[in-house]
């Protein structure tokens, strides 16, 4: 049996993910993707459009405050079907992680001595210490995550395995990294020496920036340990040579000037907005002149109606996302400029696809 | 690959309050008037699965059978299981119970079952 049959008897599925230890666990948290497609991800749409009818009637302002937000939440939670929704996204969401912890979790310690034996290596290089606590702030379960991204040591395995959940079979075959590589802004001069990836979690667009820019020197950092071991173990699968380091992206260990291009991925709605603005602050010194941030996440301007921050705050409160609130007033493009960056034309019906991009000016 | 401390060492931003955040900590919500009807929407979503998951299994096991030039259709009705296969199968009932059911306790962490036996102890 080849080491590879021993990590991963019943191999991959969707081209990326260590497939669930029986073929039970996998037409369960099957019949959960599905569920999810037609429960939550389908009735966005209509309970959106339904929802925004109830508070139009109600009379409530479209731009809210805090109260106008409460109330909001107030009324549309009196709606039977509104509770219907909520509960089942609940229930689904706790039901797939139940289910992926006890794939994995069965054979904790086989997968544990996979990341162990990749630590040494490569292609691609890992740096962690072991006796580093991640800042309070990041200590949350995330999407409901038993243990979040750094309190569980197979955190890799879940997030990895859950993203393809989370997404419907949109991240299958790491499409969302391959295109947010795609999506990072090139400096005009375009040349790219070195590429760096913040808060990089399984690493899957630091292999997608690293296949994207074949010449330039790719770094992945995280706070979390565990996501950076499975990272690292994961690109030395896919042969990919990448580098993962552990630092807050708020306090980068890197000189002034040293990369041409950062980039952060689904990162500024995790962290709270004082955070952001320091990312913000990092990404510019850690740049040279020329170089570009390309941030890819939600929009804020566009979700500022009543509806969406009723939709902010149930997603906060109910599925580990305690920034996402303070993430949609934060206006992420508007903090770039402050800190300097020249703006390139944002959309933001396509922040998460093109996302915003600066361009940290010559002088 | 060449890294150095930031030039000027930074207070950390301030981060106070995030801990009294809504959804900070996992919490259990209640979305009805009645929780019993939360529990039941989680139970009828535990049972599709497992309905699910057992036509998967079938039609699996079926076509396994057929790849083998096995019918077995006649004596799956007929037969009987092993002791051995009887014994897993009244475990295996016990885990399904607890996860189909289990939404009923969880007010109190009665859905664990480690955490059930601790508490009928104290009792």
């Amino acid at each position: 049996m080849t080491t590879a049959q021993t990590v991963y008897p019943r191999g991959k599925v969707a081209g990326m993910y260590p497939a669930l230890d029986t073929r039970r666990e996998e037409a369960y948290v099957d019949f959960v993707e599905d569920a999810r497609n037609f429960l939550l991800h389908a009735q966005q749409r209509p309970i959106g459009d339904y929802s925004r009818r109830l508070l139009q009637e109600a009379g409530l302002p479209d731009s809210p405050d805090g109260a106008t937000t409460r109330r909001s939440m107030e009324l549309l939670m009196q709606e039977p079907t509104l509770k219907t929704f909520y509960r089942l996204k609940r229930s689904l969401q706790e039901s797939f992680w139940n289910a992926l912890l006890r794939s994995y979790g069965g054979r904790r310690e086989t997968l544990l001595a996979a990341l162990d034996a990749a630590e040494a290596r490569g292609p691609g290089t890992l740096q962690y210490d072991p006796g580093y606590q991640p800042p309070d702030y990041t200590k949350v379960d995330i999407h409901l995550q038993p243990g979040g991204y750094s309190g569980e040591p197979l955190a890799g395995f879940l997030y990895d395995f859950g993203l393809k959940v989370f997404m419907g079979g949109a991240a299958d075959k790491d499409f969302v990294a391959v295109n947010a590589a795609r999506a990072a802004g090139v400096p005009a001069d375009g040349q790219v020496h070195r590429i760096l990836d913040l808060g990089c979690s399984a690493g899957a667009t630091t292999t997608a920036l690293k296949r994207q820019h074949p010449g330039a020197e790719v770094t992945g950092i995280d706070v979390s340990a565990a996501m950076l071991r499975y990272a690292h173990l994961r690109a030395i699968e896919q042969d990919v040579e990448v580098h993962f380091r552990q630092m807050p992206a708020e306090s980068l260990r890197f000189a002034d000037g040293h990369f041409d291009m950062v980039l952060a991925m689904l990162l500024f709605h995790e962290v709270p907005a004082t955070v952001g603005r320091r990312i913000v602050e990092e990404a510019f010194r850690v740049l040279r002149p020329g170089g570009t941030f390309s941030v890819l996440d939600f929009s804020g301007d566009r979700e500022r109606d009543l509806y969406s921050m009723f939709f902010a705050e149930m997603d906060a409160a109910d599925n580990g996302e305690p920034y996402l609130p303070g993430y949609v007033h934060s206006n992420v493009e508007e903090v770039m400029r402050e800190v300097g960056f020249e703006m390139q034309p944002y959309d933001p019906r396509a922040a998460l696809t093109r996302g915003r991009i600066g361009i940290k000016p010559a002088n | 690959m060449s890294t150095s401390p930031a030039a000027t060492p930074r207070a950390e931003p301030s981060v106070e309050g995030v801990r009294e955040l809504p959804g900070f900590d996992r919490g259990r919500p209640v979305y009805f008037e009645n929780e019993v009807i939360d529990h039941l929407l989680t139970i009828v979503l535990e049972l599709g699965a497992e309905v699910w998951t057992l036509r998967d299994r079938q039609a699996f096991t079926e076509e396994l059978l057929a790849r083998r030039g096995i019918d077995l259709a006649a004596e799956l009705e007929t037969g009987r299981p092993s002791d051995a296969l009887q014994a897993k199968l009244k475990s295996e009932r016990a885990a399904t119970i607890r996860r189909v059911y289990g939404s009923l306790y969880s007010k109190y962490g009665g859905n664990d079952v480690a955490q059930r036996a601790a508490i009928l102890q104290n009792d």
